[in-house]
């Protein structure tokens, strides 16, 4: 049977089990979320790209550049089974650059593709800047071939240490 | 406070529900199990990838869940899930069989999405699924399952983009509109369209938006305004049209910001219009009455 008095109770106790859960678990804990995505507005992002360098010279490689002057052909992370948002966070959230997320991030890519191609790992920022621009910058940050990883030349030690 | 539990319950209503409002029921019930079993089988093949735990979410926070990594746990749980669901929705089980597959469905949430991204795609699909878990838990009748199950459902999903809108106000303020912060999120996106497709070319409103302050403005402002009346869904005149413009909404990120929620847009047609009514007038339900009668659906 119906009973109304018992669908508002449950309600009221869902309801109470959902706010109780987002609010000590940081506004997610799934399905139960307070949808925070996108609110705070104007904050710098970092993302990450993936371009095959292996004709570019070495001169040229270790440029910063935007998104329209990105040396090399594009590497398509789902299509050699990355998911690309998996991959910018494994790239951003790494605070610190040991072997063990060297060994991590390599593991993304097949024996082969690291064998036959020169793959070139970039962190793309983006932020707000004066006079109503938006600029985004790709920084080389790590150069992955065959048995080597080789870091940006240019960049400082910190940026493998405490990267943030 | 009553109007709107009047109007998410049906309280005012004293017959059962027709045959068309009970095959509405079943049809959105089919696309939440299907669903919920798609998402255990996709996160179980991602999580085999996965190698490190990043951010521990949900669940995670409170216990281990680093055996369910390197290991075909995560597939045996999309086994376990979809079992759970078939019996569910063929009421071979009585009542408890979406609750176990809501603890499962979290539980590879958690192990899918430790890398430090939480997705919120799959959140309407995951109230529908907790939704039949409290309505097949609490309630015996088959009618007052799907009348509870119904308003829970409109109730979250009206809370949910609400609370979507409310959180851009608390942490930027109204100043979120400002059309710049639309170009910081697009130029984000193509970045992310590189990575996914090879290139990126902007469509006709992303260059609108990038040539002009204002249109951008007119975006954010829209799309903003439009997450407030979420709560809409909440009363029944109102609904179809709430519907009408969070679809709206969700066109305007796609072609914007590329970001296509295709199954809330789906779970938004199926919940959000009396499909019920129709289909009676159609009489397209007397054939599949006569199959939830006998599996006790009605």
């Amino acid at each position: 049977m119906w009973s109304k008095a018992r669908a508002v109770r449950v309600l009221a106790l869902s309801l109470a089990a959902y706010v109780l859960l987002v609010a000590a678990n940081e506004g997610e804990f799934w399905p139960a979320s307070i949808y925070p995505m996108f609110s705070v507005a104007g904050r710098p992002w970092t993302r990450a790209l993936v371009r095959d360098v292996a004709t570019v010279p070495d001169s040229a490689r270790w440029r910063v550049t935007d998104l329209r002057g990105l040396p090399g052909r594009p590497v398509v992370l789902p299509e050699i089974g990355i998911d690309p948002i998996d991959f910018a966070n494994f790239l951003s959230k790494t605070r610190t650059w040991d072997e063990d997320r060297v060994t991590g991030l390599r593991s993304l890519f097949t024996e082969d593709l690291l064998r036959t191609r020169q793959l070139m790992v970039y962190k793309v920022r983006g932020r707000l800047a004066a006079g109503d621009s938006v600029v985004v910058e790709a920084t080389p940050f790590l150069l992955l071939t065959g048995d080597e990883t080789a870091r940006n030349p240019e960049l400082p030690p910190e940026a493998y240490a405490r990267d943030r | 406070m009553k109007g709107i539990l009047d109007n998410l319950f049906d309280f005012g209503r004293t017959r059962d529900d027709t045959p068309g409002q009970a095959l509405h029921f079943r049809i959105w019930e089919l696309f939440i199990g299907f669903q919920a079993a798609r998402y255990a089988w996709v996160w179980g093949w991602e999580t085999l990838r996965i190698t490190d735990v990043v951010l521990p979410l949900g669940i995670a926070r409170y216990v281990d869940i680093g055996h369910l990594i390197g290991g075909p746990l995560p597939l045996v749980n999309a086994g376990l899930l979809t079992l759970l669901v078939a019996l569910g929705f063929l009421r071979l089980v009585p009542r408890w069989p979406y609750v176990a597959a809501m603890a499962l469905l979290h539980l590879q949430y958690a192990t899918r999405f430790c890398l430090g991204e939480i997705p919120h795609s799959s959140n309407l699909v995951g109230m529908g699924l907790l939704s039949l878990a409290v309505g097949g838990a609490c309630f015996r009748d088959a009618a007052a399952q799907r009348r509870f199950v119904w308003g829970s459902v409109w109730f979250f999903t009206g809370l949910g983009y609400a609370s979507a809108g409310v959180c851009k106000l608390a942490a930027t303020g109204p100043g979120w509109i400002d059309g710049r912060h639309l170009w910081l999120w697009m130029a984000e996106k193509a970045s992310d369209t590189i990575s996914k497709t090879g290139g990126f070319e902007p469509n006709l409103l992303q260059q609108l938006a990038a040539d002009h302050w204002i249109a951008a403005t007119a975006i954010l402002g829209i799309g903003l305004g439009t997450e407030l009346i979420g709560v809409l869904l909440w009363w029944r005149r109102t609904r179809p049209w709430a519907t009408a413009a969070l679809m709206a909404m969700h066109f305007g990120i796609g072609w914007t910001m590329n970001i296509f929620f295709t199954v809330f847009m789906a779970e938004l047609v199926i919940i959000g219009f009396a499909w019920g009514g129709w289909l009676d007038r159609l009489r397209a339900a007397r054939l599949p009455e006569a199959f939830l009668r006998l599996r006790g659906a009605i």
